[in-house]
């Protein structure tokens, strides 16, 4: 088992390498297919033909693609993707790799708390209406998933800032992960909460904890709706399996086949959840916005409106290799949760 | 009212009851903007970025600057652009006949790192500028505008030596530094003055260069900008935070505000909302609709001044109909100026009567357009198009592009823009893109047929400085000429006007360019709208600067 388990995953790593190379090519033609020159961005005002010949030369953009490739992958003279770089940001002159390390942390954290917290909600609650089809809990959430998934986040972003910060005071400031007037503690992980403790800070840990409060909450209510929804329509579909019936004929309890049923009805809630949060990588852009954290789907947008190529790739490219391995994760917990799936 | 301090009181009392930060000093600031400084080197690739301007001057100083003039109503003051005063440069001397500037250098002048300044540094300076080692070399470009000997084009090419000093700046002894121009151009002062030719601290500056990067253009772009400026680095998360502290040993006395923290709030409608709960002391950038709303609030002031950002239509020379005088002179008779000022600035804003502004020197009012839509029709006629017929053709031609990334402020303008323009026959539709995509079809190819822009602040604060930025012919060394206007009469004026050492034929020829722009539509004026600020009523000082760009030095915070 453990050695099938073992090849399984190499198998895997194996494949996401080839897909990340298939991705990391295409996608640098695909830039360059952008319809603008990144050059004039640089150069501003000083746009005179020498000048610009300069920056262009300086970004590398006056050498042939196909060299410019080589070079990205590092098989020219500089280090490249091969000697672990992901070069350096045409708008801050930063290498990319410690730009990433800097923002992917507080996206992580922010959607992993999200999740963590929209699953609290939404189990239970997809499970209570799938057990009483049509009952109070099932009308509401109904009405709930409606409400919550047909507003922008933003715009609930901006309604809690507004109740929570503005009107009753009961939140901080949308200013970041702390109060500007707080000194931030060494980033050790770039995970705060973790950073804070590791600091040794516990009310810097609860400032931080504050901080994400509502984009936390913003983030929650909207990931509830699908999940909700999901959890309930395998929960209805596997209450109507043989085996439950087999168990409700046999007097097994009432709890005993929920939680049978609930087994079976999470393996393909487990696909969604994987899938919503790659997507939530960059999607959270707009809850990052709002509370000005400065996360990864600000970056990525940064990226692409001031066309920093190395920038645009990298995030792709580490995006891609993140969401691979969630996918491989959630294979493996498919996997725990239904005997039949085989490796 | 009682009712509005009650809840503002409320909602301070809560938030510093939750607040878990110790509370601000006195003397320590906030100030909320759109952005931190992405980098700190002016040859380096941030330079154009305004955020990384204002972390570039507040860390150096110039070696002179503008004077300060009156104050506005708003509290805001002006710099008295016929005045030049000294800052890392005592005094000045100019030889005409060898056309060579002598500086008297401060003495006692101390870094944030223990530097001292001297003449070194501004030789340092200028020779790191014409290395143009860095991705946008905007010293050597500076330099070349006010016609530094040897800051040509040449510098660019193959020959190692033509990036060398050679003796355009000269050390003369330790607080003596002499400068050569290679022709006479008035516009040497001004370019001193802008961020572009900051002075570095050589000694900090050298001891972080290394092997491949001599000029310390990687510390500058990721670490610091050594300089000899009013505040100190503190801290620096980029697209987060920035912090600043006084230089205690600061030449013209330490700064009153002890500290300077700026917080990236890209929402600016948060900007407005934590400005309003007393947590924040300054906001920069929000829309005139925010603004507005701020005006009235107790506690708030919002102070503006009409500086350089103004507002035009660009008509592109190259793209059919626009070569039709009638038709740009139609499309200038139907926008109505005085709806624009009301609904898209909220009264902030005078309609622009130049094509340079207003507040420079050499300005000549020559546009005079009014909001006429039956003039515009008859115009539209005789270009041959009666009542817009036949314009349907000119689709393409007639979007109207803007830069997605305003359309919070822009958005209001461009529809009155296009229903005014419909309104006598002209098919405008609206065409948003990304600020890049926009620059790039702006500044190099320059095939833009309609847009709206709002961006374009001549640096140097001098009328033919402008022209020669957006108006000479490309050809003949016109940077900027996005609309690909070419006239022989601009070009040969301006050509004359660039080299005359007497002032008042220089401004007497430059004016005659302005009427020749006026006269052609080069660009549609619109409007100069203000520059402003939004901050605690506590806080005073606020002065504008060409760069639009504060110094906080500057600011006074009351008890």
């Amino acid at each position: 088992m453990h050695a099938m388990l073992t090849r399984y995953v190499l198998k895997r790593f194996a494949v996401g390498l080839v897909q990340l190379f298939g991705l990391t090519v295409a996608v640098f033609f695909l830039i360059r297919l952008l319809p603008a020159d990144p050059v004039s961005r640089l150069v501003g005002m000083n746009a005179s033909a020498e000048a610009y010949a300069q920056a262009a030369h300086k970004l590398g953009l006056d050498r042939p693609v196909l060299t410019q490739l080589l070079g990205y992958l590092g098989l020219g003279e500089e280090p490249g993707l091969l000697q672990g770089s992901l070069g350096d940001s045409w708008v801050t002159g930063s290498t990319v790799a410690s730009e990433i390390v800097q923002h992917l942390p507080v996206t992580l954290e922010l959607i992993t708390l999200g999740f963590l917290v929209a699953f609290a909600i939404a189990v239970p609650v997809g499970m209570v209406s799938a057990l009483n089809p049509g009952g109070k809990t099932d009308k509401g959430v109904f009405v709930y998933s409606l409400f919550a998934g047909s507003q922008p986040e933003f715009w609930w972003g901006l309604l809690l800032v507004y109740v929570f910060f503005y009107q009753l005071g009961w939140a901080p400031p949308p200013l970041g992960r702390l109060s500007p007037m707080t000194t931030p503690p060494v980033a050790y992980t770039g995970f705060i909460l973790i950073d804070t403790l590791l600091a040794g800070s516990p009310a810097k840990f609860v400032e931080a904890l504050h901080h994400l409060m509502l984009p936390v909450l913003v983030l929650a209510f909207i990931l509830s709706g699908p999940i909700i929804k999901m959890v309930r329509q395998n929960m209805v579909r596997a209450l109507r399996s043989d085996f439950v019936l087999y168990g409700n004929a046999a007097g097994l309890p009432r709890k005993t086949v929920a939680r049978y049923a609930l087994r079976a009805a999470m393996a393909p809630s487990m696909t969604l959840i994987g899938i919503l949060y790659g997507f939530m990588l960059s999607g959270a852009v707009l809850v990052e916005i709002v509370f000005s954290l400065g996360g990864i789907g600000q970056y990525a947008v940064r990226a692409v409106l001031a066309f920093d190529y190395p920038a645009i790739q990298g995030v792709i490219l580490v995006i891609t290799a993140i969401s691979l391995i969630v996918y491989l994760a959630l294979d493996l917990i498919h996997a725990a949760i239904d005997p039949r799936v085989a490796y | 009212m009682g009712l509005r301090i009650a809840k503002l009181l409320s909602c301070a009392a809560a938030a510093a009851l939750i607040a878990v930060a110790p509370a601000a000093v006195a003397k320590d600031i906030l100030i909320l903007a759109e952005d931190v400084p992405a980098g700190f080197d002016y040859d380096g690739p941030s330079a154009a970025i305004p955020s990384s301007q204002q972390g570039m001057v507040t860390l150096m100083d110039p070696l002179i600057t503008y004077a300060a003039g009156a104050t506005n109503d708003t509290g805001v003051t002006l710099p008295d652009f016929s005045k030049f005063e000294g800052r890392l440069a005592e005094s000045w001397s100019f030889d005409a006949a060898s056309l060579t500037w002598t500086f008297k250098l401060r003495q006692g002048v101390k870094g944030c790192n223990g530097a001292t300044f001297n003449a070194d540094d501004v030789v340092y300076t200028f020779t790191r500028a014409k290395s143009v080692s860095g991705a946008a070399p905007i010293g050597w470009f500076l330099s070349n505008v006010g016609s530094i000997k040897g800051f040509g084009v040449e510098v660019f090419g193959k020959d190692a030596k033509a990036k060398e000093l050679g003796d355009a700046v000269v050390k003369v002894d330790d607080y003596t530094v002499q400068i050569k121009q290679g022709e006479p151009n008035a516009l040497f002062l001004p370019v001193l003055t802008i961020f572009g030719l900051l002075i570095y601290d050589k000694e900090t500056m050298e001891k972080n260069a290394t092997a491949e990067d001599p000029w310390s253009h990687k510390y500058g772009n990721e670490t610091n900008a050594p300089g000899f400026g009013a505040y100190c680095l503190n801290t620096w998360t980029k697209s987060e935070e920035i912090s600043y502290t006084s230089n205690k040993d600061y030449y013209l006395g330490a700064p009153a505000v002890e500290k300077v923290t700026v917080r990236r709030v890209p929402q600016s409608s948060n900007r407005v909302v934590v400005l309003q709960t007393g947590q924040a002391h300054l906001a920069t950038g929000l829309t005139p609709r925010e603004f507005d709303s701020l005006r009235s609030k107790d506690g708030l002031k919002v102070g503006g001044v009409t500086g350089n950002e103004n507002m035009f239509l660009h008509m592109n020379f190259k793209s059919k109909p626009f070569d039709n005088m009638k038709v740009r002179q139609a499309v200038a008779h139907a926008i109505p100026f005085d709806q624009i000022i009301a609904n898209g600035y909220f009264g902030q804003a005078t309609q622009w009567t130049g094509l340079v502004p207003s507040s420079y020197p050499g300005f000549k009012p020559t546009a005079q357009f009014k909001h006429d839509p039956a003039k515009a029709k008859a115009l539209l006629a005789e270009a041959g198009y009666p009542d817009g017929k036949g314009l349907e053709a000119f689709a393409d031609a007639f979007r109207l592009s803007y830069v997605s990334e305003k359309e919070s402020t822009l958005g209001p303008i461009v529809n009155i823009i296009q229903t005014s323009l419909r309104e006598v026959g002209i098919p405008a539709t609206l065409d948003p893109i990304p600020q890049t995509q926009y620059g790039d079809r702006q500044l190099v190819k320059r095939d833009l047929p309609f847009a709206v822009n709002d961006q374009e602040k001549p640096i140097g604060v001098d009328a033919g400085y402008a022209i020669q930025l957006f108006f000479v012919s490309a050809d003949k060394g016109g940077l900027n000429n996005m609309v690909n206007y070419s006239s022989a009469m601009v070009d040969e004026t301006w050509g004359k006007a660039r080299v005359e050492p007497d002032m008042a034929k220089r401004s007497e020829m430059v004016g005659k360019v302005q009427e020749q722009l006026a006269a052609d539509v080069a660009w549609l004026p619109i409007v100069e709208y203000k520059t402003q600020w939004a901050h605690s009523a506590k806080l005073s000082g606020v002065r504008w600067y060409p760069d639009n760009s504060l110094r906080y030095v500057d600011l006074k915070l009351a008890d």
